[in-house]
């Protein structure tokens, strides 16, 4: 096949619909009900197949090879290594006969820990989904250390906090950066060029606007007021997310191919509002719905442009857990590159 | 009879595809590409990956060091393995069974609601009764008085200790009537016009200003405590906290799918409803318990009656003020219940704390503290 040869632009594919999903929503809930909970990391798993599976790219679908077995053994994992100390460290922090400097200790370290384990969890989490996904029977794969996330992750958290917030764009760049430039797919890496100071821009355009709102209108009392207050907040960081969302893309490539996210803010907030809509008119059950609505959206605004040598990406797979899975569970996080 | 399908073969080491045919065996599947060597694959050691869907492309990895990958388009072709060799293939996906799949997933979407709606209206409601007397009388204090720190910070407290020893007084004689029970009760007065009082966990109650001003008799404050006390010893106020907790957590799964909450929010407003229905139950089994309460401790039960009578009264006047009839809803019927009970009411009533001047109760919160 010449496919090879020449550059070209290629495009991300949907072909699922929300009927099969609400199927496998219906069935989940059931399975989840009668097994005490226990299914849903099944269901999670399912849901996560279908999706994945319908997704292709130049031809081929993406095959996600995780199991419930997998994600159920990692939750608990996480539960029983990281979780204890927390439930420990919580219960001394209420002992009220110890003295007040040592519960502030106690609270410090519960602290300490919770950002610790939350960093773990965003870096062994994508490296476990990564080493769970294939693609022309070619693995993905992360090689980045996570001690080193953690370390850029408490750093960041504290200067984020230090600056009250401002340092926040740097932050995300360099996580994207170390999440980005250390995966694979088979032996070949994706790489990112974006700079750290690439959003600062577009960040302090959002406060800027935000703070303009929140100064010049009082404190909302009425609705029209109100109105004005939820757009004049909305619509800035709506823009300001779908900037983050698109620089992220925009400077990743793989091989001499680059990607381009061509999403407007107007697209994005419509797509977000009808989600919100159809799960509030639904009670949730529209869930199915929205899922292929972004998924769906991420494959038409998202294309990959240049020369990509097939032959080239050979196997190479990497060995991983999901215990990072089981702790980005427990803690609800949930940041990581993806297309949903 | 169609013996042979196109599919695309992937060799797990690099990313190229290659044209193969592909033709089902007794034994197993003869893969054969357009240049190089046949392979085959017996059914034991190859495994559906994708395909379960209409519509979706048939995905069969062979597992070996390196996972090798078959692809068909065409359907029929999983419909012909079943035909072909049906004993060997159980664990591949058949069409054939897709009607009955669906009328599963029905059957189980049906079963779901009724599940989650019995869980929500019976299940959860009868496991929490059986978990409530065994919540430790320490947590129950513990979250009481952090109600009570946020209800009425200390700076909106009366503490008169003169009224704070009547009220004391009141409360040892219908404590003295109850057999041995774990609470300590506190009392705390809020400096606040409304005619309310309030029971939380662990023994707390809060009586509000408006509502010991308006008393008339000292009977009238043993009625109102006998009833907040018995919500108290009846641990209501915990067994709502749980219930809110655990009905929490069953809209939480049942939303699990939904990341915004918008469903929760709709189904939370749903379950508030659920528990002010559930609390008159409960009012009127703090009435009777309270009742029996006053009895055993020979207090005059038209206290509380006349108190109730008192307050309708005066519903209209100053309806913002009357919040005790919003927490404690039905007054009518609960009133007509009371009176069939105090009818029963034998013993000759001893009057409660017959040396204080009643009409000092006035005064409360007026000190200037």
């Amino acid at each position: 096949m010449s496919e090879e040869a020449f550059p070209h632009t290629y495009h991300l594919d949907f072909s699922g619909s929300a009927g099969p999903l609400f199927g496998i929503f219906v069935r989940n809930v059931f399975l989840t009900l009668i097994t005490f909970g226990v299914y849903y990391f099944w269901g999670k798993t399912r849901v996560r197949a279908y999706l994945f599976g319908q997704t292709s790219f130049a031809d081929d679908r993406f095959v996600y090879h995780g199991t419930g077995a997998e994600l159920f053994k990692g939750f608990l994992k996480g539960l029983v290594i990281f979780g204890m100390p927390l439930f420990v460290l919580d219960l001394l922090g209420n002992v009220a006969s110890l003295p007040t400097g040592i519960r502030v200790l106690v609270g410090l370290l519960s602290l300490l820990l919770v950002l610790t384990l939350s960093g773990v969890a965003v870096v062994a989490a994508h490296r476990y989904r990564l080493s769970r996904t294939s693609w022309r029977a070619i693995r993905f794969s992360f090689r980045g250390g996570i001690r080193e996330f953690v370390r850029l992750f408490l750093t960041g958290t504290l200067l984020t906090g230090v600056t009250l917030g401002f340092y926040y764009p740097v932050f995300f760049v360099r996580q994207m950066r170390f999440l980005i430039a250390r995966s694979y797919v088979g032996n070949q890496r994706f790489q990112f060029d974006g700079s750290a100071a690439g959003l600062v821009g577009p960040y302090l355009l959002a406060i800027a606007v935000s703070a303009a709102v929140i100064i010049i209108v009082p404190f909302p009392t009425s609705f029209l007021q109100l109105l004005i207050w939820a757009f004049g907040l909305i619509v800035p960081w709506t823009a300001y997310l779908v900037k983050q969302q698109t620089y992220v893309w925009n400077h990743t490539s793989l091989g001499n191919a680059h990607f381009r996210l061509n999403i407007e803010g107007m697209d994005y907030f419509a797509l977000k509002f009808g989600n919100l809509l159809l799960l509030v008119l639904t009670f949730g059950l529209g869930w199915p719905w929205v899922s292929v609505r972004n998924v769906r959206f991420m494959c038409t605004h998202l294309t990959l442009t240049g020369v990509l040598d097939f032959a080239a990406i050979e196997q190479d797979a990497r060995a991983a857990t999901a215990t990072g899975e089981g702790l980005a569970d427990l803690f609800g996080v949930d940041a990581d590159v993806g297309i949903g | 009879m169609q013996t042979h399908w196109h599919g695309v073969h992937l060799d797990g080491r690099t990313a190229r595809r290659s044209a193969v045919t592909v033709h089902p065996s007794q034994d197993g599947l003869v893969i054969t590409p357009e240049t190089g060597e046949t392979r085959r694959w017996a059914y034991a050691e190859i495994r559906q990956i994708q395909g379960r869907y209409a519509g979706e492309q048939i995905r069969i990895e062979r597992r070996d060091d390196v996972a090798e990958a078959l692809l068909i388009d065409d359907a029929s072709f999983l419909s012909a393995l079943h035909r072909l060799v049906p004993d060997r293939v159980t664990h591949f996906h058949n069409p054939a069974r897709r009607p009955t799949l669906t009328r599963l997933t029905v059957a189980a979407g049906l079963l779901s609601v009724g599940l989650i709606g019995w869980l929500y209206v019976w299940g959860v409601p009868a496991m929490i009764a059986v978990a409530t007397p065994y919540v430790p009388v320490a947590w129950e204090e513990e979250i009481g008085a952090a109600a009570v720190d946020y209800l009425i910070p200390a700076e909106e407290r009366c503490t008169e200790p003169e009224h704070a020893a009547v009220i004391r007084r009141v409360v040892a004689r219908l404590t003295a009537s109850v057999s041995p029970q774990p609470y300590t009760f506190r009392v705390h007065i809020a400096d606040s016009p409304d005619v309310n009082a309030l029971a939380a966990p662990g023994g707390h109650i809060i009586l509000f200003r408006g509502l010991l001003q308006r008393m008339r008799t000292p009977e009238e404050l043993a009625g109102v405590l006998a009833h907040e006390m018995q919500h108290v010893l009846l641990r209501h106020g915990t067994r709502a906290l749980l219930q809110s907790f655990s009905t929490g957590l069953l809209l939480a799964f049942i939303t699990s799918g939904d990341p915004s909450g918008a469903a929760a929010l709709g189904l939370e407003s749903a379950h508030i409803l659920n528990l002010l229905r559930h609390s008159r139950h409960q009012e009127a089994e703090a009435d009777r318990a309270g009742m029996d309460m006053l009895r055993a401790a020979q207090i005059d039960p038209k206290g509380m009656i006349a108190f109730f009578e008192s307050i309708r009264q005066h519903e209209h006047e100053q309806p913002g003020l009357l919040h005790y009839f919003s927490t404690h809803p039905d007054t009518a019927g609960r009133m007509s219940a009371l009176r069939d009970r105090t009818m029963r009411a034998s013993a000759q009533p001893v009057a409660v704390v017959p040396d204080y001047d009643w009409r000092r109760m006035r005064t409360v919160c007026t000190s200037g503290e």
